[in-house]
């Protein structure tokens, strides 16, 4: 027992790193600490004995759940947002997707897309932008949960909601109409004045609701598309 | 003798995990993993030929290759994140 | 004599592996890093294999495996996370 105590100093790593692996707050920082979890985890199988257990902890629970999950993480921690093609590009209804860089040229919007980002960035999460055509296939894309969120520019609401149109001359250029009460309350009051924020519920039909007040009722609306 | 270099490699793997805990980049804590994934290999084999147990240092080579895998396909994912 | 070498073949292994670890620990960029993190921890790991090499040869084999392995998927293994951390993240 004496000359074996080198053995005590491995194990002791198993919980020090599965110390570390619980207080991680970053989802990706925290696959990387799963992977020196799962490294410590087979040196201290092996060191016991257990061969085939190793392997199984080295190839499923090191290689295969970190790669499956770093892919989970990565496509539902993503907010979708569907604009206006600009007339240059003449896309043929189809959706696709753009840099948030190739966007951040050529529009003025720049402020709200990285005010967008600095907020969704504190919940680790990315902004994904898909441009469509024409106003009708963005409703349509929000209504059919394609996206979570919509950008409008004030003309375009205009054109198809005449009531709610903005009576200020301060009126927000950009309307961005969300599907989602999560992201709603996470953006809300994050924005410049130039966007404003809008709940839209995705089960009524009619159109634009009055934002919900604060905390009102926590339904399950997750960032998973 | 055997354990002395044993201790002072579980020493010398010490540091890239303080190294992960420490540092909020997500590539410095990529390196600490390649780092602790050779590292951790290595130290199977050494148990493998201390015990010369055969079984142990086939499990050790298979680790050796496969945690390498492991960490390029993150680092193409997390590359793939960045991008977007 | 073999034994002696070969527990100065490993000692020198951990001595270059507490070489190129320890950089790992300053706020120096990544790609300096790890280039000591490929070249001294690579070399420290062979160093050790050939220790073990030397003190059971019957195991021959599997630790010149090792030994192949070691070299090819570190040397790759540094091209890759080299290539991704600067494309990506733009942090030289």
């Amino acid at each position: 027992m004496t000359e074996d105590w080198y053995v005590v100093a491995i194990v002791a790593l198993l919980p020090l790193t599965a110390g570390m692996l619980v207080t991680q707050v970053n989802p990706y920082h925290a696959l990387v600490i799963r992977g020196i979890l799962g490294a410590v985890a087979a040196l201290v199988y092996a060191l016991f004995g257990a061969a085939d257990v190793a392997l199984t902890e080295a190839l499923v629970g090191t290689m295969l759940s970190i790669t499956l999950y770093a892919i989970a993480v990565r496509s539902s921690l993503m907010m979708r947002v569907g604009v206006l093609a600009p007339e240059t590009i003449s896309t043929s209804g189809e959706a696709e997707i753009v840099a948030v860089s190739e966007i951040d040229r050529s529009h003025p919007t720049a402020p709200v897309l990285s005010a967008l980002r600095q907020s969704l960035g504190k919940y680790h999460m990315r902004l994904e932008l898909v441009t469509y055509a024409s106003p009708l296939a963005l409703q349509a894309a929000l209504t059919t949960k394609d996206v979570h969120t919509i950008w409008l520019t004030s003309k375009e609401t205009l054109k198809s909601e005449p009531a709610e149109s903005p009576a200020s001359d301060s009126a927000p250029v950009y309307q961005l109409q969300t599907r989602v009460r999560r992201l709603y309350e996470i953006l809300q009051g994050q924005l410049p004045p130039t966007a404003e924020l809008v709940y839209v519920n995705p089960t009524d039909s009619s159109g634009l609701k009055k934002p919900p007040e604060m905390g009102m009722s926590d339904d399950s609306t997750e960032t998973s598309s | 003798m055997m354990n002395a270099i044993l201790i002072t490699m579980i020493l010398a793997l010490l540091l890239p995990i303080y190294e992960a805990w420490q540092d909020d980049n997500i590539w410095q804590k990529m390196l600490a993993f390649a780092s602790i994934a050779t590292k951790t290999s290595i130290l199977i084999l050494v148990v493998a030929v201390l015990r010369d147990d055969w079984t142990i240092g086939v499990v050790g080579v298979l680790i050796l290759s496969v945690g390498n895998a492991a960490l390029m396909l993150l680092a193409h994912v997390l590359r793939r994140l960045n991008e977007l | 004599m073999i034994d002696a070498l070969s527990y100065g073949l490993m000692g020198l292994g951990v001595v270059f592996w507490f070489w190129g670890t320890w950089p790992l620990l300053g706020h120096r960029s990544v790609l300096y890093k790890l280039h000591s993190l490929s070249v001294s921890d690579t070399l420290g790991s062979m160093a050790v294999i050939v220790g073990l090499l030397l003190k059971i040869p019957k195991e021959w084999p599997l630790l010149v495996l090792a030994l192949i392995s070691l070299a090819i998927w570190n040397t790759v293994l540094g091209y890759v996370l080299a290539y991704c951390s600067t494309e990506g993240g733009g942090n030289d």
